[in-house]
C-alpha cells in the first residue's frame, strides 16, 4: 500500500504543476484593480478544495473574499486543525527588476519564481497537498481540519479579523497552524515564536498652493520636500533609535535567557551583509543584528516622493510631498497608542512654515508571542525531524501576519507557525522564489504533523 | 499713433489666433517623445515668418535635440541698427492630471486669461514680437534689421544653442538682443529685469541594499536609503534658511546701498503677489535680506524632486534599495557653476552615511549668473518701449530665474535687454499656467515703441 509520503513523491511534478496555475492569477490586494483576479484566486482554490475531497465556499466580504474548507470526518474526540494562509500577493511588474514576468512561473536551478511563489500561495498549497496526500492514500485524516484562506493580508486583513470575531464558532479548533514565516536555511527548519505587529501611515507635507516656478520663488519658499526630509530625518536619532517620544514605553523587553539563545542562533553579520547585499549594518547598537530584526520596534520609509522625477528636469518648487510609513511593533506595543504618539510628534515637529497630515492607513495589529513548551510545539519538533530531516530552531519573525493575535486572543488557540522558505526568497521584491524540494519537504513536515498533532490528544 | 501701431490695433485678432494656434503643440522639450511636436511647432513658425516677409530656417540641431529658429531682414540697409529677438517656444511638461483645469494643450479663453502650458511661458513673447514685427514690415515702417532667435530646449538645458552662437556669431551678432521672456511684476506695472540668476543641476542617487527587502525581515538592521537621502537633504540647510555647504557664499557679490535702494521699488508688488500666487504657510528664506533680494539677489539650493520605495496606490511594505533626488541651485554675481557643482557635490559626499553608496548622475553646469548696467541707451529704449505700452514707467528688477542665452548672447551683442510681457503670476512652469490678453496686445505695442526708440538712440 502506498503512504502518503510515497504518493507525495510520485504526485510532485503535478503538484507543482498545479502550483503554477494558482501563481498565474495577478492577485494583488493592495491595489483595487486588481479584485477581479482576487476573486479568481479564491474560486480556484475553492475548485481545488472540492476536488480533492474537502467542502468549500467562498466568502464574499467587503473587498476580497475569504475562502473557507473542511474535513470534519474523523473520530468524535479527535483534534480539530486549523490551517491559515493566504492568495493575495504584493505587487509587482518586470521592469522593477524581474528577470521574467512576475505572474508567469519559471522554473529553473530548482527554483519556482513567481510573485506569490514563497509568499504564500507555495507554502499554503503544501498543506492542501498534505491532506490530499493522506486523503488519497488512507481514505481519511487523522484529525478534523479547517482552512481559512484570506485575500488581505498584504493589505490589512481587515475582513478576515471581523470574519474571525463573528464566527469563533465555525473556527473552533485546538490549534492553528499557519506556514507564512522564514526558516534560516535550506537545510534547518525554524518554528517562529514571536512576530512583530504593524501599524501603517502616509505623511504629506504641503507648501505653496500648486508647484512654483524655482527661479522666480527659490530662496522665499520653505519647500515641502526639504521640509519633508528635515521632518524624516528627525524620526530617528544618529544611534538608529526611534525618536518619537515615548516611542519604546511599552516595549517588552527581551529576557536574559532569550538573548542567550538568540546568541546561539548561526546568523551573523557576513550572512545579513550577503542577505542583504548592503554595505554595513545599521540599527541601535546595544542589540544584535538577530535581535534588532525581530525583537525591537521599528519607523520605517516605505516610499517617499516629491515634485518631479520623470526624466530631464523641472525647475519647481513642489507643492508637496509624501512619504509611506510604517512601524513594526514588538509585544505589548499598541498599534493605537503608536499612531498617537507619532500623530503628536509630527504635529510638534512641523515648521511653521508649512502644513502637514498624517493619516494612519490601518488599525494595526499588535505582535504575538507563542510560548515554546505547549505540547503543540513538541508535535511540531517531531513533524519536522520526519518531515524535514531535522529539528527546527525555535526564532523570532520581524514580519507580521495581522490575523495572528486575533487567532490568539479571539478563538485562544496555540498557534505554530511553521515557515517553508528562505527570507533570502525575494519575498515583497523582483523575483521572488520559492525552493522545490522546500515545497515536497513542507508536504511532508505537514502530513507529519497532522499524524502527530493527532497523537499528542489521542 | 504710428502706422505700426495701427496696424496692430487692425490686426489683434489674427495676431491671438496665432498665438492659440501655436499653444496647441504640445512642444514640451524636456521629453524626448516630444521631438516631433517640437519639429511641426517649428516647421509652423518658419511658414508664419516667410508670410510676414523674414527669411527664416530651422536649424538642425546635433545628438537630437530640437530645432533652432533663425530669422533675417536687412531691409533698413547698412547703415541702420540691427536688432536680435530672442524667444523660446518649447514648453514644460504638462498632463491634465498635474491639478489643471482643462487640457493643458488646448487653450481655453475665459474673460482677459489664456490658459494653456507656454501661455506665459513664453509663447506669448514668440508671437507678440512677431506681431510687432509683422506691424513694422507691413506697413513699410520698419527702422531696423532684424535678427530672431527662436530656441526649441531653453526649458531642458539649452547646451546646444549656446555653442551654435559661439560658432556662428555673425548670424546673430546685433547692436541690441531682445531676450523676451519672463514677466513684470504685475499686470498694470511694468518692470525691467536687469538681473537674472544662473542655474545648475544635478542628481543624487543612494544605494543601500542591492535590492528592495521586506520591511520585516530586515527592518531594524539596514539604514533606509529613503531615510538617508532625508537625513543628507536636511543638513543642507541651516535653520535659518541658509544653504549649509561649506564656500556655497564665496563667491557671492555683496549689494551696496544704492542697489537695495533701486530693489525697494517692486517690494509693494512683490510681496503682494507672493501670497496671492503661493498661499504658503509662512514666509521663509534668510532674514538679513527682503523678499526681493532673495529671489533676486541670493543663491539658493532646491529639491525639485525625489523618489524612493513604492509611490503607487495602498502600501507596500517595502524597505528600498535605492533613494533619488533632483537638486538645482540658482546662482548669483559671481558664483562659477564648476565651484558649485564642486563644493555641494563634495559636501554631499562628506555628510553622506558610510552604510550608502553615493553617486551623482546628469550634472548640468547651466550657467552663471547675469547683471546688466541700467544705464545704457538699449535699457533705456525698452524703458520707453514699457512706458509706450502700458502708459507708465518701469520698476527695476533682479528676477530669479535662469536665462541661459541671456549669457550667450551678452558675448556677441554690445547690449541685451530683458522685455517681458507676461506677469509672475502667470503660473509658469506649474498647472493652469495662464496669461492675460490685455499684456499681449500692450506687449505687441511695447515691442514697436522699443524698435523705434532704440533706432533713433
Amino acid at each position: 500500500m502506498t503512504t502518503p509520503f510515497e504518493f507525495a513523491e510520485h504526485n510532485a511534478k503535478r503538484f507543482q504543476t498545479e502550483l503554477h496555475d494558482l501563481l498565474r492569477i495577478k492577485s494583488i490586494s493592495t491595489d483595487t484593480n486588481y479584485a477581479p483576479d482576487c476573486q479568481r484566486a479564491a474560486e480556484w482554490l475553492a475548485d481545488h478544495f472540492q476536488a480533492i475531497g474537502l467542502k468549500a465556499e467562498v466568502i464574499p466580504t467587503s473587498r476580497h473574499p475569504l475562502v473557507y474548507a473542511e474535513w470534519t470526518g474523523a473520530d468524535a474526540d479527535a483534534t480539530t486543525v486549523l490551517v491559515y494562509g493566504h492568495y493575495d500577493v504584493q505587487p509587482a511588474s518586470q521592469d522593477e527588476g524581474w528577470d521574467s514576468d512576475p505572474f508567469e512561473p519559471v522554473e529553473h536551478d530548482g527554483k519556482i519564481y513567481a510573485r506569490g511563489s514563497t509568499d504564500d500561495k507555495g507554502q499554503v498549497f503544501a498543506h492542501i497537498k498534505a491532506v490530499e496526500s493522506l486523503l488519497q492514500t488512507e481514505g481519511k485524516l487523522p484529525v478534523n481540519i479547517k482552512f481559512l484562506i484570506e485575500g488581505e493580508e498584504e493589505s490589512g486583513s481587515e475582513n478576515i479579523i471581523k470574519f474571525v470575531a463573528e464566527h469563533a464558532d465555525k473556527l473552533r479548533a485546538e490549534v492553528c497552524v499557519i506556514s507564512d514565516t522564514s526558516m534560516s536555511s535550506k537545510e534547518q527548519p525554524v518554528i517562529v515564536y514571536a512576530l512583530r505587529g504593524i501599524v501603517a501611515f502616509e505623511l504629506h507635507v504641503y507648501g505653496p498652493a500648486h508647484d512654483l516656478h524655482s527661479g522666480m520663488y527659490g530662496g522665499s519658499i520653505h519647500n515641502p520636500a526639504q521640509a519633508l526630509a528635515e521632518m524624516i530625518a528627525a524620526l530617528h536619532a544618529e544611534d538608529g533609535k526611534v525618536s518619537i517620544p515615548g516611542f519604546y514605553d511599552d516595549v517588552r523587553e527581551i529576557s536574559a535567557q532569550e538573548r542567550e539563545a538568540i546568541a546561539k542562533s548561526p546568523y551573523d553579520n557576513v550572512q545579513w551583509a550577503a542577505d542583504t547585499g548592503a554595505t554595513l549594518p545599521w540599527g541601535e547598537p546595544d542589540y544584535s543584528i538577530r535581535e534588532r530584526m525581530g525583537a525591537r520596534p521599528t519607523l520605517e520609509i516605505n516610499g517617499m516622493a516629491s515634485g518631479y522625477w520623470g526624466n530631464g528636469l523641472k525647475a519647481i518648487i513642489p507643492s508637496h510631498a509624501w512619504a509611506k510609513i510604517t512601524c513594526r511593533l514588538v509585544a505589548d506595543q499598541k498599534p493605537d497608542r503608536i499612531a498617537e504618539l507619532f500623530t503628536k510628534y509630527i504635529t510638534d515637529i512641523t515648521p511653521p512654515t508649512v502644513r502637514s497630515e498624517l493619516k494612519v492607513l490601518s488599525s494595526g495589529t499588535s505582535a504575538t508571542q507563542v510560548n515554546i513548551e505547549a505540547p503543540v510545539m513538541q508535535a511540531a519538533i517531531r513533524a519536522y525531524v520526519r518531515g524535514w530531516g531535522a529539528e527546527p530552531l525555535f526564532r523570532r519573525e520581524g514580519g507580521s501576519i495581522p490575523i495572528v493575535s486575533d487567532f490568539q486572543t479571539k478563538l485562544g488557540l496555540p498557534i505554530v507557525m511553521m515557515g517553508f522558505g528562505l527570507n533570502s526568497d525575494n519575498l515583497h521584491g523582483p523575483n521572488e522564489h520559492f525552493h522545490i524540494d522546500m515545497l515536497h519537504k513542507g508536504i511532508k513536515t505537514s502530513i507529519a504533523f497532522l499524524q502527530e498533532i493527532a497523537r499528542v490528544s489521542s | 499713433m504710428t502706422d505700426a501701431h495701427r496696424y496692430a490695433a487692425q490686426n489683434y485678432e489674427h495676431f491671438k489666433n496665432n498665438w492659440l494656434e501655436l499653444l496647441r503643440i504640445p512642444s514640451v522639450s524636456t521629453d524626448p517623445a516630444f521631438a516631433a511636436d517640437l519639429r511641426r511647432a517649428a516647421e509652423w513658425l518658419v511658414e508664419k515668418m516667410k508670410a510676414i516677409g523674414l527669411t527664416a530656417e530651422a536649424i538642425d540641431m546635433p545628438e537630437g535635440r530640437h530645432p533652432m529658429i533663425l530669422g533675417s531682414w536687412d531691409g533698413a540697409g547698412p547703415d541702420a541698427k540691427t536688432v536680435l529677438i530672442y524667444s523660446h517656444y518649447d514648453v514644460q511638461p504638462a498632463v491634465i492630471e498635474d491639478g489643471w483645469k482643462s487640457d493643458p494643450f488646448e487653450p481655453v479663453e475665459q474673460d482677459d486669461f489664456i490658459y494653456a502650458r507656454g501661455a506665459t511661458d513664453s509663447k506669448i513673447h514668440v508671437i507678440s514680437q512677431l506681431s510687432a514685427i509683422e506691424s513694422l514690415l507691413k506697413t513699410n515702417t520698419c527702422p531696423v534689421n532684424l535678427r530672431i532667435l527662436f530656441e526649441g530646449e531653453e526649458e531642458s538645458g539649452g547646451e546646444t544653442i549656446g555653442a551654435f552662437i559661439t560658432q556662428h556669431p555673425e548670424r546673430v551678432k546685433a547692436d541690441v538682443a531682445v531676450i523676451s521672456d519672463g514677466g513684470i511684476v504685475a499686470p498694470d506695472q511694468p518692470s525691467l529685469c536687469y538681473g537674472l540668476r544662473g542655474i545648475v543641476t544635478f542628481e543624487m542617487h543612494l544605494e543601500g541594499p542591492k535590492r528592495d527587502l521586506h520591511s520585516g525581515h530586515w527592518g531594524g538592521s539596514v539604514h533606509n536609503p529613503a531615510q538617508a537621502l532625508t537625513e543628507i537633504i536636511s543638513q543642507l540647510h541651516d535653520s535659518e534658511g541658509q544653504v549649509n555647504v561649506p564656500g556655497f557664499y564665496d563667491q557671492v557679490r555683496s549689494l551696496d546701498n544704492a542697489e537695495r535702494e533701486v530693489m525697494k521699488g517692486n517690494l509693494p508688488w512683490l510681496q503682494s503677489e507672493y501670497q496671492d500666487v503661493t498661499a504658503a504657510p509662512a514666509p521663509w528664506g534668510e532674514s538679513d535680506y527682503t523678499l526681493h533680494e532673495k529671489v533676486g539677489a541670493r543663491p539658493t539650493l532646491e529639491v525639485n524632486g525625489i523618489s524612493s520605495g513604492y509611490t503607487g496606490p495602498g502600501f507596500k511594505t517595502v524597505l528600498p534599495s535605492r533613494a533619488l533626488a533632483k537638486i538645482s541651485c540658482r546662482l548669483v554675481p559671481d558664483q562659477d557653476p564648476r565651484v558649485i557643482i564642486q563644493s555641494v557635490t563634495e559636501y554631499i559626499r562628506q555628510i553622506t552615511p558610510r552604510t550608502m553608496r553615493i553617486s551623482f548622475e546628469n550634472i548640468d553646469y547651466g550657467r552663471p549668473a547675469l547683471l546688466l548696467d541700467r544705464n545704457t541707451p538699449a535699457m533705456r529704449a525698452a524703458a520707453e518701449g514699457y512706458t509706450h505700452g502700458w502708459g507708465k514707467e518701469p520698476i527695476y528688477e533682479r528676477a530669479g530665474g535662469s536665462v541661459p542665452i541671456a549669457y550667450d548672447l551678452k558675448d556677441v551683442c554690445d547690449n541685451v535687454v530683458i522685455m517681458g510681457f507676461s506677469y509672475r503670476g502667470g503660473g509658469a512652469h506649474g498647472p493652469n499656467e495662464h496669461a492675460r490678453l490685455s499684456m499681449f496686445r500692450q506687449g505687441i505695442d511695447a515691442a514697436i515703441a522699443f524698435i523705434h526708440t532704440f533706432a533713433k538712440q
